[in-house]
């Protein structure tokens, strides 16, 4: 027995929540499915300044939980935790199973996914994940109370959660690519600024190393091409993202970076199936980009649903 | 938590984790991790497919730092595996675990 919706919205980031607030308050029965809590990026962001109406700094779990809160009040219904284990979107009833149990079935789907943090893909990386390796400052950062610890990137995330990581660290040192930082200058300054925080520039990880754990990363200059080993306690990498386009991949046109391409409405090549948020092909990835993504979707949803009710009936 | 995960305190280590009879999972949580509180109903779900088989136990991190200093545990969530007093197979950690992932590990265990 499969349950039916109207709408089914993969991604429970800013795009999905938006996407099902406003298909929600037009009466279309909605779920909403994530493989985790609710917040896409924004829940592990640890204060959003640029998302408008919060004069104040906000958290980015309360963001998150303040998107979804707002859905289920209009009747959506968000499944989180929840792991697809099949799926066709292919046809004119799309389809999901969940946890190896359910099935959910929809008219329309909205794949919000977003993106992931990208791995270095450097040697050591995968070994030490959770041994010394972080993508989590939120998440990770009290266990290094009083180490010295290295960041690498020299982007928003990059630069804002180091200083996040300065209440918990000793010291901090951002090994970035490029001589400057690419984060906004409010952020990229304070990082400066702070005695705590050093930077090696121009310079790129090339190994992990330790025994069972972390101790050590090699870093290269990629100017001089000299290299040489430096002593850690635990490493952060954030150096931008990857689309998740699992559900997707050899079904909706991508960009040669894999991203996914739409129309200006969201829709995909596939009739019924849309996309929205940090997953799209697209020049800027913010909040306040992927909840204009989620609304654009969701309009243009209603409107495919209805008429593929019509034309079911004529 | 569901009545099939306990939590415990890194002094009942020995005790729970090391000369425990069947299996264990052991999940080292924080508090201000989303994807720590995301991975418990899918733990939940597993510990209680596997009641009587695997022994499902929690420990909070910030309580027990140096049994997770002890086995280098620097993230959250991270799933450790024994069977017989010692680590086996491969940790999981971080965002992306997935039930079908830990089930795996599982039944590799008991089997």
């Amino acid at each position: 027995m499969s349950e039916r919706y109207d709408l089914i919205v993969v991604g429970a980031g800013p795009a999905g929540l938006t996407a099902a607030i406003y298909a929600a308050r037009a009466r279309m029965k909605t779920l909403v499915l994530d493989e985790s809590v609710v917040g896409g990026q924004v829940k592990t962001t640890h204060k959003v300044s640029n998302y408008p109406g919060f004069p104040e700094d906000v958290k980015g779990s309360d963001l998150a939980k303040a998107f979804a809160a707002q859905a289920e009040r209009f009747g959506a219904r968000i499944r989180r935790s929840v792991e697809i284990t099949k799926h066709d979107l292919a046809g004119a009833v799309k389809s999901f199973e969940l946890d190896e149990e359910d099935v959910v079935e929809a008219p329309a789907v909205i794949v919000a996914t977003g993106a992931k943090p990208r791995e270095l893909g450097v040697p050591g990386e995968s070994k030490f994940r959770g041994r010394g390796i972080s993508y989590c400052a939120t998440c990770d950062g009290a266990y290094f109370d009083g180490k010295h610890i290295h960041v690498i990137g020299g982007g928003n995330s990059a630069v804002e959660e180091s200083l996040f990581l300065t209440q918990f660290a000793r010291k901090i040192t951002i090994v970035h690519q490029f001589d400057h930082f690419q984060a906004e200058p409010v952020s990229a300054q304070e990082a400066l600024d702070n005695p705590k925080i050093e930077v090696i520039w121009d310079s790129e990880p090339r190994a992990f190393l330790g025994e069972k754990e972390l101790q050590k990363l090699r870093i290269e200059n990629v100017k001089t091409k000299e290299t040489r080993e430096l002593d850690t306690d635990g490493v952060f990498i954030f150096v931008g993202y990857v689309p998740r386009t699992d559900l997707v991949k050899g079904l909706a046109k991508m960009n040669p970076w894999g991203y996914v391409e739409t129309g200006e409405d969201m829709s995909t090549n596939v009739p019924g199936l849309y996309v929205a948020g940090d997953i799209r092909s697209k020049r800027f990835r913010q909040i306040t980009t992927a909840v204009a993504d989620g609304t654009i979707a969701a309009l243009a949803v209603q409107k495919y649903v209805k008429d593929h009710a019509h034309a079911k009936a004529a | 938590m569901s009545a099939f995960v306990k939590e415990i305190t890194q002094a009942e280590y020995e005790e729970q984790v090391l000369r425990s009879a069947e299996p264990v999972v052991l999940d080292f949580f924080s508090t201000e991790c989303p994807p720590c509180e995301a991975l418990a109903p899918k733990f939940d779900a597993v510990a209680e497919q596997f009641a009587g088989k695997a022994r499902f136990l929690k420990i909070f991190r910030q309580g027990n730092r140096d049994l997770a200093a002890r086995l280098g545990v620097s993230g959250s969530p991270t799933l450790v595996f024994f069977k017989g007093g010692a680590e086996v197979g491969e940790r999981l950690s971080g965002e992306d675990i997935k039930r079908t992932a830990i089930k795996a590990q599982v039944e590799s265990m008991v089997g």
